[in-house]
């Protein structure tokens, strides 16, 4: 038999100057079930709550239904109250005779009758309450980042030093990102690497992190606190632990005649060899795609050919059947840092982007038209050129260099309307790099508006204008070509409102920053959401900045949207303080509030599963004591569900319930009022 | 006795149930005829919640969550959107007038809209009068029925 | 008929079909079949008095069917839409069944035998029939037929109710829905009810009232045509087993027309196309909302 305890706030006089709370109390003395019921001037004070304690206590009450403010004010204050008193809290329901009901109403008499209504109405729905447990889930306290770049090593230094086991996945063969491509960073112009490397090396040198180079995320399950990811550590052919990063292999190759990415196609590279002499691991992967080995062995040629690696390695390591290996961490949280890459705007482009790529700038027909990096490893002092920036044409000093802004960004008619957001600045670090070098050189900058936004960043493009002399012209450029020695640059001044045809030596483009080509998969694969241009989505742009919409993912650096290097360190911190307060407990409570299935009669049609926002309804075989399948019914994951019931209304039986607001509460509800 | 209609409303815990105490916080005045039942998402609305609420007697129904693409559950409402449209179209069909049914989206923020809703429903209602009695069954509760 | 009753014997004696459901003669019109041997395949038929829908034998709450062993059944076009539908919602694998497809001529509204009442009146379905010969089958079978004509048709029925004023609509259902006697002959014969236990059979809460007036009445003919929108494949067998003549065909039109218009989805016998209920789109159209 149910024995419910009314309690009435006045509020002082903002309850009860429209709503008489002594005749709601008096009125709900004999509904059904009430076996105390009283008003108070503050339910909510120290008085108040110690009325209630001694009131459940004095009436063995087996539910609570307290009418004053909204849920959202003091519901938690009075579930602690009925706790500290014994019984369950979510025995207890706010009545909320405040917000809608006191101060929406003048009329005493229909505020009051209001106010009863509203009160039965609870008490009718506690009837229906049942005891809940709050969930408890262990976590591991471990974390995945994904991407080593520099928001993915920042992540994980900071995990790794605030006493987290840090797992860190990176696709390249080198952790360092692009980063390490760049030559000098505005707005301070310090060197790039002489920044990254020493924390590269701490990542290595960590004892909390594992570092999988060279490896890509290939199957993630669980949730918030137990995942379970499967990582493909691809094949190097080189055995990492006998390998010492000597480099005689790489000096031994015959070929050395492949464009080197890491150059962004500047340079050549041999067909074993390690990105740059920093890489971290310093561990050279051996291209199967160029060594004459395989080669050969596509061509079917049985004959073992070359092999200049392996005999100029002294140590054996160099393994020419190595395949790709898996290997499985579990994990509590899962920070992605997967970062950028800048649209490569030729002709061709992908399918299914919508994108139609700059075919009238010649990317990649006119030699020396190039984009924003390839800039950066021409200024590098371990670039190519060793730092002399020179025409890759020719190999001569430009003297006029035209600089290209938002080529490909802010252009909604072509398929990318944001803002890249980094080119302003590093247009401007370009210029100074090149007058720093080339002292009688010309910069000639085409921009749309300059958005120098941050800490010292107007003050240098100033200085990049009237101090280094660059020409700003306002204006789009409609075609490049090469004509003889030079790329002639055809363009328009919408400020001084004339047509400009330049020759330049050189011309660079600021392409548009795009997410990594995977990025879509590879958010699939841990049931996050990407916006429509792959960039990952933040729970809540401005409140949660770092989380994703699911429980234990997050989100660093440039994959969330285009960012600079102060962004995507604050990020990666921000997220690795995310994780490291969801590792401050030893396990994870959560609100009993979410749904369970009746295995019982669930049919197992699974709309529930379709339904679910959050990827929290699995299936489960029941079988009977003979092992035999009897069928298989949905079951929900309570570390996942977050309770919002939508797979209540759609079930056709109403086969699963949601703790808290179960039909039988609500249609005791609905049935009082 | 003037008739004073009853008005059951089903509203999302976030958006609407937080735009409705807003209404409360600015003191903004309006038709005393609703009554809220707080759910937690407009996922978890139920056309027999509707049904039930026509056959214990409401006149009317107020149907209300989070605005498309602010869905704390991030797609609940869409769900919700598509059985009410379908639920509505039946509704119509069989003769139960929709304009007793009332749907909106109405956020934390749009005290001033819930106001608006809750005015303009209980002025709806008082004009279409009672869901007459029409069980043969007096006394245990009404049905819904056309105006 | 020779070309059915030869491939059902050829299934049960050469494959690992245990049964073939179709239909055989009985002094009352026709009647389901359950052919086991290659002589009770032998006595099978396929004419225009086979109106039930076979695939209601296929969901798991029919135990005793699923005992017989593996199936083979004879399915229209609505039928298959209907066995589409099973698989949709995961009662029923593909592999799990064998499909023997005909090329329905159109079926009559009632299955008596020849000379009787009921003869010879094509049923209302099958005028507007969206597919009568089916494209989920392993087997096909029968001959092109000309389209059944006469009478308005389902989707006419539905356009001629929503035409009046609301309050005569109101009467119209509301005097169909007082006759119902609750005996939910409908949900039975209905192949895509599967739960295993329905709505209307729970008392806690007690969403639908049990007892055979005006509003559980309306609340159980709301609810059961809610769980068909998007799904009912207007095979009819619902009206045709109701015994208080309520037309329950054109609610389920009403909602198929709704689910089309509104959600560009049309009940087919594709067996991997979501249905509506379950998607949504962020555009989905919200006229109704303030």
């Amino acid at each position: 038999m149910a024995r419910i305890g009314v309690f009435v706030c006045h509020c002082g006089e903002n309850i009860g100057r429209t709503v008489d709370a002594s005749s709601v109390a008096e009125a709900l003395r004999s509904h059904p079930g009430v076996v105390h019921a009283e008003d108070y001037r503050y339910m909510c004070s120290d008085p108040g709550q110690t009325l209630v304690r001694e009131a459940i206590a004095a009436n063995r009450l087996t539910g609570v239904v307290v009418a004053a403010c909204s849920p959202h004010m003091h519901e938690r204050t009075f579930r602690k109250v009925v706790a500290a008193a014994g019984l369950n809290p979510f025995l207890c329901e706010m009545a909320n005779i405040r917000e809608q009901c006191s101060w929406i109403h003048e009329d005493r008499e229909q505020a009051t009758g209001k106010a009863i209504a509203i009160t039965r109405a609870l008490v009718e729905k506690v009837k229906a309450n049942t005891p809940l447990e709050t969930i408890r889930i262990p976590i591991e306290r471990r974390a995945l980042v994904i991407g080593g770049g520099i928001a993915g090593i920042q992540a994980a230094l900071d995990l790794a030093d605030g006493g987290a086991e840090v797992v860190l996945v990176e696709k390249e063969s080198s952790i360092g990102g692009h980063m390490s491509q760049l030559s000098e960073t505005f707005p301070t112009l310090d060197c790039s690497q002489c920044i990254l490397t020493p924390r590269m090396v701490e990542v290595a040198q960590h004892p909390r992190i594992r570092l999988y180079a060279y490896s890509e995320v290939e199957e993630v399950s669980g949730y918030i606190g137990n995942f379970e990811v499967k990582v493909r550590r691809k094949a190097r052919s080189v055995n990492e632990t006998l390998c010492n990063g000597c480099g005689a292999c790489t000096q031994a190759c015959p070929n050395r005649k492949v464009p080197n990415e890491f150059e962004c196609g500047l340079g050549k590279r041999p067909a074993i060899s390690v990105p740059f002499p920093q890489a971290v691991p310093n561990m050279p992967v051996l291209d199967r795609e160029r060594c004459a080995r395989f080669m050969a062995i596509r061509k079917g040629i049985t004959k073992a050919v070359c092999g200049k690696c392996a005999e100029a390695c002294t140590r054996g390591a160099i393994d020419f059947a190595q395949e790709d290996r898996f290997v499985t961490e579990k994990v509590g949280a899962i920070i992605i840092a997967t970062g950028y890459q800048l649209y490569s705007i030729g002709k061709e482009q992908p399918e299914g982007e919508g994108l139609s790529g700059y075919g009238e700038y010649g990317y990649g027909q006119v030699p020396d038209v190039i984009d924003g990096l390839q800039f950066e490893r021409l200024a590098s002092a371990s670039g190519p050129t060793g730092g002399r920036i020179v025409r890759p044409s020719d190999g001569r000093v430009p003297k006029r260099v035209v600089f290209l802004q938002c080529v490909g960004s802010r252009d909604p008619s072509r398929g990318i309307p944001y803002c890249s957001k980094i080119c302003c600045m590093y247009v401007a670090k370009h210029v100074m790099l090149y007058r720093h070098k080339v002292h009688d050189g010309e910069a000639v900058v085409f921009y749309m508006d300059v958005r120098a936004a941050g800490k010292g960043y107007d003050e240098f493009t100033r200085r990049a204008i009237e101090e280094e002399g660059a020409i700003y012209r306002r204006g789009r450029v409609a075609r490049l070509w090469r004509d003889g020695d030079v790329v002639k640059v055809q363009g328009f001044d919408t400020l001084s409102g004339e047509p400009l045809l330049l020759d330049a030596d050189l011309v660079v483009l600021a392409t548009a920053v795009r997410p990594q080509p995977g990025i879509r998969a590879l958010a699939q694969k841990l049931s996050v959401s990407c916006d429509q241009h792959g960039f990952i989505n933040e729970a809540h742009p401005k409140l949660r900045p770092v989380e994703t919409n699911t429980a234990g993912i997050f989100v660093a650096g440039a994959c969330q949207a285009p960012r600079d290097i102060p962004e995507s360190v604050a990020m990666g911190s921000a997220a690795a303080a995310k994780v490291l307060g969801l590792f401050s407990k030893a396990e994870l409570e959560r609100e009993p509030t979410v749904a369970r299935v009746d295995a019982a009669h669930c049919a197992g049609c699974f709309l529930c599963e379709r339904v679910c926002p959050y990827g929290a309804v699995g299936r489960r075989e029941v079988r009977d004591r003979a092992g035999r399948l009897v069928k298989v019914v949905a079951e929900v994951n309570p570390g996942v569900c977050q309770g919002c019931g939508t797979c209540q209304a759609t079930c056709p039986g109403k086969h699963v319930e949601v703790q808290g607001f179960t039909d039988q509460q609500i249609y005791a509800e609905i049935a009082a009022l | 006795m003037a008739f004073q209609p009853k008005i059951t409303a089903f509203v999302c815990n976030w958006c609407t149930y937080t735009g409705a105490d807003l209404a409360g916080t600015s003191r903004l005045q309006m038709a005393p005829e609703v009554r809220i039942i707080r759910l937690p998402c407009t996922g978890r609305i139920d056309p027999l919640f509707v049904i039930k609420a026509f056959e214990r007697g409401a006149d009317g129904v107020i149907v209300s969550g989070c605005h498309p693409a602010d869905c704390h559950y991030n797609s609940g409402n869409y769900h919700a959107r598509r059985r009410f449209a379908i639920f509505r179209d039946l509704l119509d069909f069989v003769g139960l007038d929709p304009r007793r049914v009332i749907f909106s989206w109405v956020s934390a923020s749009e005290g001033g809209k819930w106001r608006d809703i809750v005015d303009s429903a209980a002025a709806t209602i008082r004009e279409l009068g009672p869901c007459r009695a029409d069980t043969g069954d007096e006394g245990r509760g009404r049905l819904a029925c056309a105006s | 008929m020779r070309e059915l009753r030869e491939l059902a014997v050829r299934l049960l004696e050469t494959s690992d079909v245990q049964v073939v459901i179709g239909w055989e003669e009985s002094r009352r019109g026709v009647r389901p079949a359950f052919a086991q041997t290659p002589a009770e395949a032998e006595r099978l038929v396929f004419d225009q008095r086979c109106v039930h829908n076979l695939a209601a034998y296929l969901h798991p709450r029919r135990k005793h069917i699923r005992g017989l062993g593996r199936p083979a059944v004879v399915v229209k076009g609505c039928d298959a839409r209907a066995v589409a539908g099973l698989i949709r919602d995961n009662q029923l694998r593909r592999e799990d069944v064998v499909l023997i497809g005909v090329r329905c001529p159109g079926v009559w509204a009632e299955n008596k035998a020849e000379g009787q009442p009921g003869n010879r009146r094509w049923a209302e379905r099958c005028v507007s029939c969206p597919q009568r010969t089916p494209t989920l089958c392993d087997y096909l079978i029968g001959e092109d037929s000309p389209e059944p004509s006469g009478g308005p048709g389902l989707e006419a029925q539905v356009e001629r109710i929503q035409a009046l004023p609301m309050a005569e609509r109101w009467a119209f259902w509301s005097s169909a829905f007082e006759r119902c006697v609750r005996c939910y002959a409908c949900r039975e014969i209905c192949p895509l009810c599967f739960c295993e236990r329905c709505l209307a059979d729970k008392s806690m809460p007690q969403w639908i009232e049990s007892s055979p007036h005006r509003r559980g009445n309306l609340a159980w003919h709301l609810a059961r045509a809610l769980h068909l929108a998007g799904r009912c494949v207007g095979c009819g067998e619902c009206e045709r087993a109701c015994p208080a003549g309520i037309p329950l065909s054109i609610l389920n039109a009403r909602l198929q027309q709704s689910v089309r218009e509104r959600f560009e989805f049309v009940v087919s016998d594709d067996p991997v196309a979501p249905s509506p209920i379950g998607e949504f789109r962020v555009d989905d159209g919200q006229e109704f909302i303030r």
